[in-house]
C-alpha cells in the first residue's frame, strides 16, 4: 500500500463497505462437500503410513478390511459384537448396507476424519463403512478445584466432552436442549459443542456464536479459555467477554436462563454467553443459601471488588500527597510505622504487591504440600521480617494483604486476575498524582468497560442499559418468588420463568 | 451506530452535562449577588430553563426529530453555514477545554501546588479522547456508571442535619443583594449543558421520549442544587458563604469519618467523572458540527484535532479568574445560542412546511 493510500485510510471515511467475506457460490460449495477424492483402501493406507499405532486387519476369505486406531476404539466391542456377524454372514455387504450403525462413506477425507475421531472403517468390496466404537479415555468426574462451593453439587466437568454432555443432559432433561457440533483447529479438528434450549435462547445469539466459531482459522485450540479468546468481541480487552466455569449446575442454570453454552473436547471448562460484568461476581452458592445470606454475600463480593482495586492505591495516594486526610489519632500510628521506611510509598507498595503476586504464582504452580511451606515462609517474610527490617510499614502490609484476600473473594479467577493487574496501574497512578490519579484510573476502567460488548450486547447490563428489574438478581438475591423473569440481556423468547404464587 | 439512547440514559446524560465544577462555587455566587436566602433564586432560573427546553421541544416536534443540521441545510446554503458551524464548534470546544482546565486548577490549588496543571489537563484530554472514540451510546453508558459513582455523595449532606439552623437562613429574601441581573446570568450558567439536547435528535427515537428525559435530568439537577443551596445557607450562613471561594468543598472538608477526614480531597476526585462527561459532550458537540463541514474526514481524526486545538488554547489562561471570565463570555454566547437557535429553527421549519404545502 502506498503512503498516500495509507494516510487516506487513517484520515478519510471509508466509503466501500467490505464487511461480507467473499463466499463461494452455493453449487461450488456443494461440489466440494460431495466430491473430493473417492475412498479406496489404498488411499486410506497411504494416509496412515508411518503410523505405528494404526491397525489394519485383513480377512481374506470374506474380503473384509478393518482399519482403526487401537487406543481410540473399544477393541473388545469390535471383536465381540461387530465383527463376528460380518465374518459369519454369507454376504457381509448386505449387513453393512442394511444396518444403520454402519455408515457408508464415499469421500476419502470424511473417512480419514472418522478414523481419527475413533471410528473403525470397514472395507468390503470396494465400499467403505464407518462404525462408531469410540472408547473415550478420561479421568472420572471429580470435584472442581477452582470453583469449590460449600452447599450444593460438587461435580465438575472433565476433559471428555461426552461426559460433560451427559452431566448437562442429566440436569436439563428436556428435548428442547439442542446440541450443535462444530470443529475447530485446522490441524487438531477439536470438537466444539454449542448447547442451547430451544424456544428460550435467542436465535440471533446462537447464530452469532456459531458463525464466530466457524470463522476461526487457527491450527489448534487447546482449551475453552483459548477458544473464547478467538471469538471475543474485543480481543484486546483485559476482561473476558464469555463466562467460563467448570460447574455443570452453573451451566444448567445458564442454559435455562436462555444463554448459549459451549463445551469443547479436551477442556474441563464450559463457556456461556452473553455475559455481563456483574455476572462474574455471582456464584451458584448464592442460590443454594437462604436469600438473605446470598444477598449479603453479594454485597461482600462487591465490597471486595472496591477494596482490591482501591485500598493499596488509596494508601499510596494518602501517604504520598494527602496526609491531611488521616485523622489525628491514626496519624501517630501511621507516621510511627512509616518512620523507619526508607522508600517512598509507591516503591514500598509495589514491592509488597509484587511479593504477594510472586507468592500466589509460586503457590499455584506447586503441589499442595510444598504450597503450604510457601505460605508459611511467605507469611513470615512478609508479616514479620519485612517490617522488622524496616523495609515496609505495618499498615501497608495490612492493606496489601487485605486487598489480596479481597481479590480472591471474586469467584471468577479470570476476573480477579484482571483486577489484580489493574491494581498495579492504579497504584502507579496514585503514586504519581494522588487522588486525582486514582480517579483517572477508575475513570479509565469505567470508560473501557462501557465500550465492551458480549456477543454485541452491552457488557454493563443491567446498569447501562438500565434494567432495574434485573437488579433483583444481580446486586441482590431476592427470594425466588420475586425473580419471575429471565434476565433482559439474553433477550429470551420466553421471558417468564416462574409461575408459582408463593 | 444502531442503538438509540434510552430515556433513562438521556436523563442521566443531561444531568451529568449540567453537573460540573460549578457545584462547588454556586452557593458563593448566590450569597454574593442575592444575599439572604439566595438559594431561592435557583427556582426561577430552573423554571426559565424549563421554558427554554419547552422551546426546543417544539423544534423536535415540528421537525419530527430530524437533526438540526439537516433543518438548517435544507434552507440555507452551505457556504453560509460552514463558518457558522466553525464558530459553533470553536465555542463548544473551548467550553469543553476550559471546564477541564478549571477542574484541574482547582485540584492543583489544594493538592498539588507545585505541579504543572497542564500535565493533568493532557491526561484528562486523553481520557476524553478514548471515551469520545466509543461513540455517543457508549458515552451515555459511561455517564450512567459515573452517575452511580457520584450520586451517593448527596447523602453526605445528611451529615449536616445536626448543624442545620433555621436562624441562619434569616426571614429575609434577597436582602443585601447586589447586581442581581449579573448574578442571574451567572446562576444561569450553572444549568448550562442542557442545550446540547438539540444535537441528540438523530440519536433518539420515539421510545426515548427525549424531552421528558431532558426535563427529568434537569429537574434532578435543580433539586440537587436547591437542596445543596439550602443546606449551605442553613449550615454556613450567607455572610460566611460570601467570602468562601468553594463553599461546597469546605462543607465536604468539614465531614469527619472515623478513619478518614478532609474527604473533599478524595471526593473532589470523584467529580472528575462528572467533569469528564461535561467536557466529552462539548467536544462531541464540536465534532458533530465539524463533521458537517468535513464529511470525508474520519470522525476520530476530527475529535483528535479538536481536542489538540483546544488543548493548545487552554495553555493561554493560567489562573482561575481568567478562566472564569472566559467561561462567562462563552457562557453568554451559549445562552444566546440556546434561545435564538431554536427560534430560528422553528421559523425555518414553519417556512419549510408552508413551502411544502404550496
Amino acid at each position: 500500500m502506498g503512503i498516500k493510500q495509507k494516510l487516506q485510510s487513517i484520515f478519510l471515511v471509508n466509503d466501500e463497505q467490505s464487511d461480507t467475506p467473499p463466499t463461494l457460490p452455493d453449487n461450488q460449495q456443494e461440489a466440494n462437500l460431495t466430491g473430493g477424492e473417492p475412498v479406496t483402501l489404498q488411499h486410506i493406507l497411504d494416509q496412515f503410513d508411518d503410523s505405528a499405532d494404526f491397525i489394519h486387519k485383513t480377512y481374506q476369505s470374506e474380503h473384509l478390511d478393518v482399519l482403526y486406531f487401537s487406543h481410540l476404539v473399544n477393541e473388545d466391542r469390535l471383536e465381540r459384537d461387530v465383527l463376528p456377524p460380518l465374518l459369519n454372514a454369507e454376504s457381509p455387504v448386505d449387513i453393512l448396507s442394511e444396518q444403520s450403525k454402519y455408515v457408508r462413506v464415499t469421500n476419502a477425507k470424511k473417512c480419514v476424519e472418522g478414523i481419527l475421531s475413533g471410528m473403525a472403517a470397514i472395507f468390503c468390496q470396494e465400499q467403505a463403512y464407518l462404525i462408531d466404537v469410540i472408547f473415550p479415555v478420561s479421568r472420572t468426574v471429580a470435584e472442581s478445584e477452582t470453583e469449590s462451593i460449600i452447599v450444593g453439587p460438587h461435580e465438575a466437568f472433565t476433559e471428555q466432552a461426552y461426559t460433560n454432555l451427559s452431566l448437562i443432559r442429566k440436569r436439563v432433561q428436556s428435548s428442547h436442549l439442542k446440541v450443535i457440533q462444530l470443529s475447530v483447529g485446522e490441524v487438531t479438528k477439536t470438537s466444539v459443542y454449542i448447547l442451547y434450549v430451544e424456544d428460550i435462547a435467542n436465535e440471533k445469539y446462537i447464530k452469532e456464536v456459531i458463525n464466530r466459531i466457524k470463522n476461526i482459522e487457527i491450527d489448534a485450540v487447546h482449551d475453552t479459555n483459548m477458544l473464547i479468546q478467538c471469538i471475543d468481541d474485543d480481543p484486546y480487552s483485559i476482561f473476558a467477554q464469555f463466562l467460563t466455569t467448570e460447574r455443570p449446575d452453573t451451566i444448567a442454570s445458564k442454559l435455562v436462563s436462555g444463554r448459549i453454552v459451549g463445551i469443547m473436547d479436551g477442556s474441563p471448562t464450559a463457556f456461556s454467553a452473553p455475559v455481563n460484568f456483574f455476572e462474574f461476581f455471582s456464584s451458584s452458592d448464592d442460590y443454594y443459601q437462604r436469600w438473605s445470606i446470598g444477598t449479603a454475600t453479594l454485597f461482600l463480593r462487591f465490597a471486595a471488588l472496591i477494596i482490591t482495586v482501591t485500598l493499596t492505591a488509596l494508601y499510596v495516594a494518602v501517604t504520598s500527597f494527602h496526609y491531611e486526610m488521616v485523622p489525628q489519632n491514626l496519624l501517630l500510628t501511621l507516621t510511627e510505622s512509616r518512620s523507619k521506611v526508607p522508600f517512598p510509598p509507591i516503591i514500598e507498595a509495589l514491592l509488597m504487591e509484587m511479593t504477594i503476586e510472586l507468592l500466589r504464582e509460586a503457590g499455584a504452580r506447586l503441589p499442595t504440600k510444598i504450597g503450604q511451606t510457601i505460605g508459611i515462609v511467605g507469611g513470615i517474610v512478609i508479616g514479620q521480617a519485612a517490617v522488622q527490617a524496616g523495609l515496609t510499614s505495618n499498615i501497608l502490609i495490612i492493606s496489601v494483604a487485605s486487598s489480596a484476600i479481597a481479590s480472591f473473594v471474586i469467584p471468577n479467577y479470570v476476573m480477579s486476575a484482571a483486577f489484580r493487574l489493574f491494581r498495579f496501574g492504579l497504584i502507579i497512578m496514585a503514586g504519581l498524582w494522588g487522588n486525582l490519579g486514582l480517579a483517572m484510573g477508575l475513570a479509565y476502567i469505567v470508560i473501557h468497560l462501557s465500550g465492551l460488548t458480549s456477543l454485541g450486547s452491552s457488557y454493563l447490563t443491567p446498569v447501562a442499559p438500565f434494567e432495574p428489574y434485573d437488579w433483583k438478581d444481580v446486586f441482590l438475591r431476592l427470594p425466588f418468588s420475586k425473580l419471575v423473569k429471565r434476565p433482559t440481556q439474553v433477550k429470551a423468547n420466553n421471558k417468564v420463568k416462574l409461575k408459582m404464587k408463593r | 451506530m444502531n442503538e438509540k439512547l434510552s430515556q433513562f440514559h438521556t436523563a442521566i446524560l443531561i444531568y451529568m452535562i449540567q453537573t460540573g465544577v460549578y457545584v462547588f462555587s454556586f452557593t458563593q455566587i448566590e450569597a454574593k449577588y442575592f444575599g439572604t436566602n439566595g438559594w431561592l433564586v435557583m427556582i426561577p432560573v430552573s423554571i426559565l430553563v424549563s421554558l427554554n427546553i419547552y422551546e426546543m421541544y417544539w423544534v423536535y416536534r415540528l421537525g419530527n426529530g430530524q437533526s438540526i443540521f439537516d433543518i438548517l441545510e435544507k434552507s440555507i446554503p452551505k457556504f453560509i453555514l460552514a463558518p457558522f458551524y466553525m464558530i459553533l464548534s470553536t465555542i463548544w470546544a473551548l467550553i469543553g477545554c476550559l471546564v477541564a482546565k478549571q477542574y484541574v486548577l482547582i485540584f492543583q490549588m489544594f493538592a498539588f501546588p507545585t505541579t504543572n496543571p497542564m500535565v493533568f489537563k493532557i491526561a484528562i484530554d486523553i481520557l476524553a479522547f478514548i471515551l469520545l472514540t466509543k461513540g455517543l451510546y457508549n458515552i451515555s453508558k459511561a455517564s450512567t456508571i459515573f452517575f452511580w459513582c457520584t450520586i451517593w455523595l448527596s447523602f453526605l449532606l445528611l451529615y449536616f442535619v445536626g448543624d442545620f439552623r433555621t436562624e441562619r437562613l434569616t426571614p429575609y429574601i434577597f436582602k443585601e443583594s447586589y447586581n442581581m441581573t449579573e448574578g442571574f446570568f451567572q446562576i444561569y450558567l450553572a444549568y448550562m449543558g442542557y442545550e446540547l439536547c438539540l444535537l441528540l435528535f438523530p440519536y433518539t427515537d420515539k421510545k426515548t421520549r427525549l424531552f421528558r428525559a431532558v426535563i427529568h435530568g434537569h429537574l434532578l439537577r435543580s433539586v440537587s442544587y436547591i437542596i445543596l443551596g439550602l443546606v449551605s445557607f442553613g449550615v454556613v450562613g450567607y455572610d460566611m458563604l460570601k467570602v468562601m471561594m468553594f463553599p461546597s468543598l469546605d462543607l465536604l472538608a468539614y465531614i469527619k469519618l472515623p478513619f478518614m477526614e478532609r474527604i473533599e480531597n478524595l471526593f473532589y476526585g470523584f467529580f472528575l467523572f462528572t467533569t469528564l462527561i461535561t467536557l466529552v459532550l462539548y467536544f462531541w458537540a464540536a465534532g458533530e458540527s465539524t463533521r458537517r463541514i468535513f464529511p470525508k474526514i474520519k470522525l476520530n481524526v476530527q475529535y483528535f484535532v479538536i481536542i489538540l486545538a483546544a488543548l493548545l488554547i487552554s495553555y493561554i489562561p493560567t489562573v482561575l479568574d481568567t478562566i472564569r471570565e472566559w467561561i462567562l463570555i462563552l457562557g453568554y454566547f451559549q445562552i444566546g445560542f440556546s434561545y435564538i437557535m431554536p427560534l430560528i429553527l422553528i421559523l425555518l421549519l414553519l417556512w419549510q412546511r408552508r413551502k411544502k404545502a404550496v
